[in-house]
C-alpha cells in the first residue's frame, strides 16, 4: 500500500475513535498523514513549534471536551516528557500518542533515538502499541483512545514506516 | 513598583466570567480575588499558556486569561508563535515580570538584563503587546483587549512578594474535576459524560432506587 492510501486509512481511523483535535509535528514519513489531516475540515489541526507545548494544548482542549491527539516523532515524545509527567499524569487527563518510531528495526539513522523510546515510554508508565500493518489502524488507535479516556492516562501509539506507507 | 496582586486585583471586576490558568502563587492570589472554581493550576513550568491556548479554542466565545510570570515565559517562548498562530482572539496574556524565579529561590530570570518579553511576543507574531506601569493602565488594557476580542499581551514589570492570601485547597484532581464541571456548568455543555460502564455498554439508564 502506497503512503497516500496508508495516510487515508490512519486519518479515517483516528476520525472514528473520535478525536476532533489533532496537534502536531512533522517527521518526513508521516508528511502525508499531517496534510491529510489537514485537509481535513472535521479535524480541528494545530501545528506545533515544540511538542511539549502540544500537550499543554490537548490538556487544555480536553478540559473543554475535545478529544485530543499529539502527532510527533519519537524525538518530539523525549522533548514532552516533563509536560506528560507533571500536566497528563499529575492531573489523570487522557491524550492519543501518535509516535513515528524513528530508529525501529530496519530504519537507519535514528537507532539511538529508536532505542530509547520504548524504556522511556515504560519508564512513565505509559501503555504503547506498536502499529505496524495499516489494517490494524482501526483496532489499535480505537483501542488505544478507549484506554486513554478509560484510564485517564497517555496511551502511545508507534506508528511504523510499514504501517505509513513508506518503502 | 508594585506587586502582582495589586494589578491583579485590578481588574478581577472586569475579568467578569473569563477562566483562568495560572501557576503556584498567582493562582493563590486569583482564587482569593476570584473565588470559585474558574481557575485551572498549571504545575508544568511554562505550559500555562498553551493550556489556556486549549481551553481558549475548546471554548472560542468565552475569554480566557493566563497568569503568567517571566520565567514561565522564558521556559515556553516557542508556545508564543503556536499561540499568535491558533489564538482565535479570545486569550488574554497577562504577564507579571519580578526578574527572577520567585518560586524558586529568588535566582535571575533573562528580563533582569537583556530579555524583553513584549519584544518576544511581537516578534512572535502577538498583534497587540504592551508594557503597563501601574495598576490603573493595567485595568484601561484589559478592558481594551476584552473589548478588541484579539489576542493580547499585558505585561508589567513587578516586585516579587506576596500579601497573606489563602492557601490552595484542592490538590490536581480535585482542581481539574471541578474546572470542568464548572465549564459545564457555565457553558450548559456535558464534558465528562457518563461514568456508568454498564449503562454505557448496554445502553440503560442507571436505576433510581
Amino acid at each position: 500500500m502506497g503512503q497516500l492510501e496508508a495516510a487515508e486509512q490512519i486519518k479515517e481511523s483516528i476520525k472514528r475513535a473520535g478525536i476532533n483535535l489533532v496537534a502536531s509535528l512533522p517527521d518526513e514519513k508521516m508528511v502525508e498523514l499531517i496534510k491529510s489531516i489537514g485537509r481535513d475540515a472535521s479535524l480541528k489541526h494545530l501545528p506545533l513549534c515544540r511538542e511539549e507545548e502540544g500537550v499543554g494544548i490537548c490538556a487544555g482542549a480536553y478540559l473543554t471536551g475535545m478529544k485530543c491527539a499529539l502527532l510527533m516523532q519519537n524525538a518530539g515524545f523525549l522533548n514532552s516528557c516533563n509536560a506528560l509527567t507533571t500536566t497528563s499524569l499529575q492531573f489523570e487527563i487522557p491524550l492519543l500518542m501518535l509516535i513515528y518510531y524513528a530508529g525501529d528495526i530496519g530504519d537507519r539513522g535514528f537507532a539511538t533515538v529508536g532505542s530509547v523510546t520504548e524504556p522511556a515510554l515504560r519508564g512513565l508508565g505509559i501503555r504503547t502499541y506498536i502499529l505496524r500493518r495499516v489494517e490494524e489502524a482501526d483496532a489499535i488507535i480505537g483501542g488505544a483512545q478507549t484506554l486513554a479516556e478509560d484510564s485517564k492516562r497517555p496511551v502511545a501509539v508507534l506508528l511504523t514506516k510499514t504501517a505509513l506507507g513508506v518503502a | 513598583m508594585m506587586r502582582r496582586y495589586d494589578f491583579l486585583k485590578a481588574i478581577a471586576g472586569d475579568a467578569r466570567n473569563a477562566l483562568a490558568v495560572a501557576a503556584g502563587g498567582a493562582a493563590r492570589e486569583w482564587q482569593a480575588l476570584k473565588p470559585g472554581d474558574g481557575c485551572f493550576r498549571s504545575r508544568t513550568l511554562g505550559l500555562a499558556s498553551s493550556i489556556a491556548l486549549g481551553i481558549s479554542i475548546g471554548l472560542p466565545r468565552r475569554k480566557v486569561m493566563v497568569i503568567d510570570g517571566d520565567g514561565a515565559f522564558l521556559m515556553n517562548l516557542c508556545g508564543l508563535p503556536t499561540i499568535a498562530w491558533h489564538s482565535a482572539g479570545n486569550l488574554i496574556h497577562l504577564l507579571f515580570d519580578n526578574e527572577c524565579y520567585e518560586a524558586s529561590g529568588g535566582t535571575e530570570t533573562a528580563t533582569s538584563s537583556v530579555a524583553d518579553a513584549v519584544a518576544l511576543a511581537k516578534g512572535a507574531g502577538y498583534k497587540n503587546a504592551c508594557w503597563v506601569k501601574n495598576p490603573r493602565e493595567f485595568r484601561e488594557e484589559f478592558r481594551k483587549a476584552w473589548r478588541r476580542n484579539e489576542l493580547s499581551l499585558i505585561a508589567a514589570k513587578v516586585k516579587p512578594g506576596q500579601p497573606k492570601v489563602p492557601p490552595i485547597r484542592c490538590d490536581e484532581l480535585e482542581n481539574k474535576y471541578r474546572f470542568i464541571r464548572h465549564i459545564e456548568k457555565t457553558e450548559k455543555k456535558s464534558i465528562l459524560g457518563s461514568a456508568d460502564h454498564a449503562a454505557r455498554k448496554y445502553g440503560k439508564r442507571p436505576t433510581v432506587v
